[in-house]
């Protein structure tokens, strides 16, 4: 590990919220170091995160878990074939009584927003939401609303089941910051969520009782504040980035864009994201400056949403990743076409 | 004196004459076949009780068979199909005889024509001519033929280019990573660096550790997270950190000399095909 330093007292105190936030988050659940570092980089940065991952692996738990710890409102959207704009954004709805319209304002007016499996909605409502995203405002009937700072969107999709959905294209992928690939915990990992499992009981509800999941475990006392969250986020601007730093990031994104295999280089915002993504890191790991462990560790979350193979690289069998790799393992060499 | 007319007796003869049937009816010409083909004779009324055909002796000359057999008043009428084997006129008489057994003696002659197919005095088909060969190729060949092209424009996709790829790769092999770090450090070392190149110097410095220490199927970041944790790969990165990427005016001096220097001529490494 880079040497940290301590020498920022603003910095020293994010340190101790990132700890303690990564703390609370892992009392609840297990694994997932890296997504709920990603989570954080987004917040951090005022980027959104893509979750990609078969279901069951505590996505919703985990965005939930990290919305109390930091007392952020959280809203859930499971996206639907028929689901509308008007169902996230918000709508008009005539008041009888007055004979008025009044608005009323969509689950997207919240800090955190899960989006579960955005790839189900028709391209309509995901441009809906990327828009919002984008811009952080949305326009109901006449009036325009801002979005509550902060705001993140965390969507998620399914690798797997491809039928009736709407695959997101270049373009609107490229507003997501990070595209985290989630894998199934390792069996240690998986084994300590049993153990938890196996001791949560059940709840008495009136005159019943059903029984305990992991939400009714996480703990409604938040360990940090929203100002904590935005002295983070200033925090993140002091860190520093080199001359040499900005070199690789420039190389990297170029080699992209010349790649025989790639037919979709990485755009400009990739880079912007790359350099924001690695501050965000280097916080979180105790540092004031961004070192190339940053970008190699974030390079695959930032940059691979955002190419596209060619047709010949998909008939050889070359994923992105491999290509993203080589990239990344030969920066420097000379191009061999 | 008693005078009779002559039209009904005369009208008695016809009909007696229609209902006596001729005793035989010879066919108006003479059937004519040629050797071997079958040829027929139809509603042939003969007198007599009824025929049938003769066994054939062995390399007989004609071969006989009545197809139907009909009465016809007191007699026979009948259709025979004869096959010859020999050429010239024959009465088909001895190759029928009377199912009851009874002579054929009263039977008229039947006679049948069998013509030669061959030229006179030629007993024995000719020697074949010889004529050109039949074109070479029919569908078969050209379906063979295109599949043979397909397979080698196959062959000439994924060998041929690659052939070439692999020259290529191999031309540009010759420049190995030391070949390429060695000016950099040089520079470096006497302060000729250019800034914008230093990045170079800092991947390259990492490729070369990486390969030293086989780390190349690993992941970039898995692989730098490994050489941090290396004595001496670690304490190289840790002094390129604070060279490179700490904030200026961080009080911590980097000889880069004395950093540099086992890299002027930097030992080979395992996977790249060796070094200085």
């Amino acid at each position: 590990m880079a040497q940290k330093t301590q020498e920022n007292p603003r910095t020293q105190a994010t340190i101790r919220f990132i700890q303690a936030v990564r703390q609370r988050v892992g009392t609840i659940v297990v694994g997932q170091d890296t997504v709920v570092e990603r989570l954080l980089i987004a917040l951090f940065t005022g980027g959104h995160v893509l979750l990609q991952g078969v279901p069951g692996i505590a996505k919703t738990l985990l965005a939930s878990t990290l919305s109390r710890a930091i007392d952020l409102k959280f809203a859930r959207v499971q996206f639907t074939i028929d689901l509308l704009p008007g169902d996230i954004l918000g709508s008009e709805i005539l008041d009888p009584r007055t004979n008025t319209f009044a608005v009323h304002k969509g689950p997207i007016f919240t800090n955190l927003l899960l989006a579960d499996e955005i790839n189900r909605a028709a391209p309509k409502v995901q441009g809906a939401l990327l828009e919002a995203m984008q811009e952080r405002k949305v326009t109901i009937g006449k009036e325009t609303f801002k979005l509550p700072a902060p705001f993140l969107v965390i969507a998620t999709q399914n690798p797997i089941e491809q039928a009736g959905t709407f695959e997101l294209p270049e373009a609107q992928l490229d507003r997501f910051m990070l595209c985290h690939r989630l894998g199934y915990p390792k069996p240690a990992e998986e084994k300590e969520v049993l153990r938890r499992n196996i001791h949560l009981g059940v709840r008495r509800e009136d005159k019943g009782a059903i029984a305990r999941t992991e939400f009714d475990m996480i703990d409604d006392k938040p360990v940090g504040s929203t100002e904590d969250l935005v002295s983070a986020m200033e925090a993140v601007h002091d860190v520093h980035v080199s001359e040499t730093f900005l070199d690789h990031v420039v190389q990297l994104v170029e080699k992209t864009r010349h790649h025989k295999s790639l037919a979709l280089g990485a755009s400009p915002r990739a880079g912007i994201s790359l350099i924001k993504a690695s501050r965000a890191r280097a916080l979180i790991h105790g540092r004031d400056y961004v070192v190339p462990d940053d970008l190699f560790a974030l390079a695959e979350d930032v940059v691979l949403h955002r190419i596209r193979l060619t047709y010949e690289a998909l008939a050889d069998g070359l994923t992105g990743l491999q290509v993203l790799q080589s990239l990344l393992a030969d920066v420097g060499a000379p191009e061999r076409r | 004196m008693n005078r009779t007319s002559p039209w009904p007796a005369l009208a008695l003869c016809l009909l007696a004459s229609a209902q006596q049937p001729a005793p035989s009816s010879p066919p108006p010409t003479t059937p004519q076949e040629t050797v071997g083909m079958p040829g027929r004779i139809e509603n042939l009324i003969l007198p007599g009780t009824e025929l049938a055909a003769a066994p054939a002796p062995p390399h007989t000359r004609i071969v006989l068979r009545i197809t139907a057999a009909r009465p016809h008043g007191s007699l026979f009428r009948y259709d025979i199909e004869f096959t010859g084997f020999e050429p010239g006129a024959h009465d088909l008489r001895p190759y029928l005889r009377r199912k009851d057994g009874s002579p054929t003696t009263d039977l008229p002659a039947i006679p049948i024509q069998v013509s030669p197919v061959l030229p006179a005095n030629v007993i024995e088909p000719r020697d074949l001519q010889p004529t050109s060969l039949p074109r070479v190729g029919g569908y078969t060949t050209w379906v063979i033929l295109a599949i043979l092209a397909w397979i080698a424009g196959l062959l000439a996709i994924l060998f041929v280019g690659r052939r070439k790829a692999v020259t290529t790769a191999g031309a540009t092999a010759e420049i190995t990573l030391a070949d390429r770090l060695r000016p950099l450090v040089e520079d470096a070392m006497a302060d000729r660096l250019q800034p914008e190149r230093r990045a170079e110097l800092e991947r390259l410095l990492l490729s070369w550790w990486r390969d030293r220490l086989g780390l190349q199927q690993r992941t970039a970041a898995e692989a730098v997270a490994t050489l941090r944790n290396h004595p001496e790969a670690g304490e190289l990165l840790r002094q390129l950190d604070a060279w490179l990427h700490e904030p200026p005016g961080r009080m911590r001096t980097v000889d880069v000399n004395a950093l540099l220097r086992p890299y002027q001529a930097p030992v080979p490494t395992t996977a790249r095909g060796g070094a200085a």
